[in-house]
């Protein structure tokens, strides 16, 4: 039924999109030189943090980006946005977001929105570009690259916008809520991974693969297992478009009583709180904050198997011309607070932090390239499981050449 | 006989020729110069010389355009006379939808490309605030008018009015990053016939910082 829905959206998408006879369409095209030193990535069954395992050196995909956007009547706009990044997905191409949105035209300060289908709560500020991508840094910062593994909305959302600036006011303010499915899974990666930090969005009919590691494979946006809607509420702010502030409470709801599928895939009871801020001061500087700390279980009877997890990042851009130079520090923790597995001998446990430097040039309009050094250590005791040791250094040097069209 | 007429015709464009120079000799000009809190020149800002008698009645069909480029009104303050009809064109690849909520005109502009809608036309005087209902950072504004003296001052901080009226007038300023009221705002001057008045203002504040959005880029998916 849920892939019967999110089918029926995405085909939805494309078909308005075709059929419309205004959209804007894009296509980008991202290949990588690689140079690493890490361990096995977690987005190949490893625990590495990282987009790449550390034998990946050399060309690599970064991805094919394809997007629409269309506006099948005079308010409402439909965008499909899809991937492909040439790993061993289950399918080639496939969706990472297909929803409406519907805007009311303005005829006061209050303004209705409402999203239908699968998109991103807004909780990113990093993650600004059409397709979720971000104009600083090749990596995400580990909040947002967690967001993108494992966090959709597939449902609703309702926001409410006062729209302060075209009222003579300094302030615009937005309050949102949103019910979704789909979600039941989320927490799993963060669970048994931990954090990572890179640019891979898992696809709205993808897995998330283990490739026969001891660590769950999962179907990130699973069948809505337990038939309970998850929420989330959040608040918005800015100001004269120098500064904007994002709080949003997230809430799956998962229901631990409802028993795995034959796949592996469990429901994992997962909230979070997260603040965001960004300051844009002048035309060339950019600062960015953002915090998240939430709380996982996987079991019926809790508090056993219980896992926190918080993370921050703090970035700093510097825009001149062509050129955009950008800077990160990332923190990231996750701790299993209570354990009922007892062939696990440890906590599941995570403690890192990473620093991200990246510059990029736009050559014109369809041509840029981007050049980003990252490098992160890390504490995680289930790397022993692996038969490596439990603290980590890895590090890596891409430069990406980008043709958007 | 021949004669005759020729020495009238003479008689009549001499007649002619004096009234239309009585006429131009008898208007007024006014300049109006403005200097921030530094006293260097204020560039932009709007200068209304409102007649104390009443502004004559707009003459019909006028026109005006607003445009969007790179996700920005152009030009970021338009200033009309009532009655104005105001083309919106969209000169982005990306759609816009813009509206104003605003007391002197609520209009609505559905998401549209190119020349799509008709020019609307602004019948009240006031300011009235331009939004994009896709791009929220797009502010814009059109100060509609009443009088038909007006300008924008240069980047010598100047505006030169020409052609009013003899009379009283008070002349009005006003600026998008305006952080001050008062009385310097609107001051009150006579102009004589045929003389040059001028006027001179200093604000007492800063203005506020201009906000230049970075994300004038139809690659930026928030704005």
């Amino acid at each position: 039924m849920g892939r019967l829905l999110i089918s029926a959206c995405a085909a939805g998408a494309l078909a308005a999109s075709n059929l419309a006879l205004a959209y804007e369409f894009d296509l980008g095209v991202d290949l990588r030189g690689v140079a690493i030193d890490a361990t096995q990535s977690r987005l190949t069954g490893g625990l590495g943090k990282l987009r790449f395992d550390g034998d990946q050196d050399g060309l690599r995909l970064g991805y094919v980006h394809a997007g629409v956007r269309a506006d099948p009547t005079e308010t409402i706009r439909v965008t499909a946005e899809a991937y492909a990044y040439g790993d061993k997905d289950v399918n080639a191409i496939d969706l990472t977001e297909a929803y409406a949105e519907w805007r009311q035209l303005p005829s006061s300060a209050w303004r209705s929105r409402v999203k239908l289908g699968a998109f991103y709560p807004e909780i990113s500020l990093e993650n600004r570009m059409h397709g979720w991508r971000s104009p600083y840094t090749l990596s995400f910062s580990a909040i947002n690259t967690w967001i993108g593994e494992e966090i959709r909305t597939i449902g609703a959302e309702y926001s409410l916008d006062w729209l302060g600036r075209s009222h003579g006011h300094d302030f615009d303010f937005s309050v949102s809520a949103a019910g979704y499915g789909w979600n039941d899974t989320a927490g799993t990666v963060i669970g048994t991974r931990g954090w990572g930090l890179h640019d891979r969005q898992s696809m709205l009919f993808g897995r998330f693969a283990n490739n026969g590691s001891p660590l769950p494979q999962v179907t990130i946006f699973a069948d809505d297992l337990d038939k309970r809607a998850g929420y989330y509420v959040s608040a918005a702010t800015k100001y004269r478009g120098l500064v904007e502030l994002r709080a949003l409470h997230y809430d799956n709801r998962g229901n631990l009583a409802v028993k795995a599928t034959a796949d592996g895939d469990a429901i994992w009871l997962t909230y979070f709180d997260s603040l965001g801020a960004r300051w844009t001061p002048d035309e060339a500087w950019t600062f960015i904050a953002q915090w998240l700390h939430g709380r996982t279980y996987a079991d019926e009877d809790v508090p056993h198997n219980a896992w926190s997890f918080n993370s921050e990042f703090l970035l700093a851009s510097f825009k001149h011309g062509p050129m955009r130079y950008s800077a990160r520090y990332d923190r990231f923790e996750m701790q299993q607070t209570y354990s009922s597995f007892e062939y696990i001998p440890i906590l599941l446990a995570d403690d890192g932090h990473a620093w991200t430097l990246s510059c990029s040039r736009d050559f014109n309009e369809h041509w840029s390239v981007a050049l980003e050094g990252i490098l992160t250590d890390s504490d995680v005791p289930l790397r022993a499981l692996l038969g490596q040791p439990m603290g980590a250094r890895e590090q890596m040097l891409q430069l990406a050449v980008r043709y958007e069209l | 006989m021949h004669s005759r007429s020729a020495t009238f015709l003479a008689c009549v464009t001499a007649c002619t020729f004096l009234a239309g120079l009585r006429a131009a000799l008898a208007a007024s000009a006014l300049q109006v110069t403005l200097a921030d809190v530094r006293g260097a020149p204020l560039a932009g800002a709007v200068v209304i010389a409102e007649p104390s008698a009443g502004a004559p009645k707009s003459p019909a069909g006028q026109k005006a355009v607003m445009d969007q480029r790179n996700l920005e009104f152009v030009p970021d303050v338009l200033v009309v006379q009532t009655g104005t009809a105001v083309e919106f064109p969209n000169s982005d690849q990306v759609r816009h939808q813009v509206y104003s909520f605003s007391e002197a005109k609520n209009f609505q502009l559905g998401l549209y490309a190119g020349r799509a809608h008709e020019p609307v036309v602004f019948n009240r005087a006031g300011l009235v605030t331009l939004g994009c209902n896709i791009h929220d950072s797009m502010v814009g504004y059109i100060y509609v008018t009443d009088s038909p003296w007006f300008g924008r001052t240069g980047a010598d901080g100047a505006v030169h009015l020409q052609n009013l009226p003899a009379g009283d007038y008070t002349v009005r300023i006003w600026h998008p990053l305006l952080d001050e009221s008062g009385p310097q705002l609107s001051s009150r001057v006579h102009l004589a016939e045929g003389a040059a008045g001028s006027v001179s203002v200093k604000l007492t504040r800063p203005l506020r910082q201009a906000v230049h959005h970075n994300g004038a880029d139809k690659k930026w998916a928030d704005y």
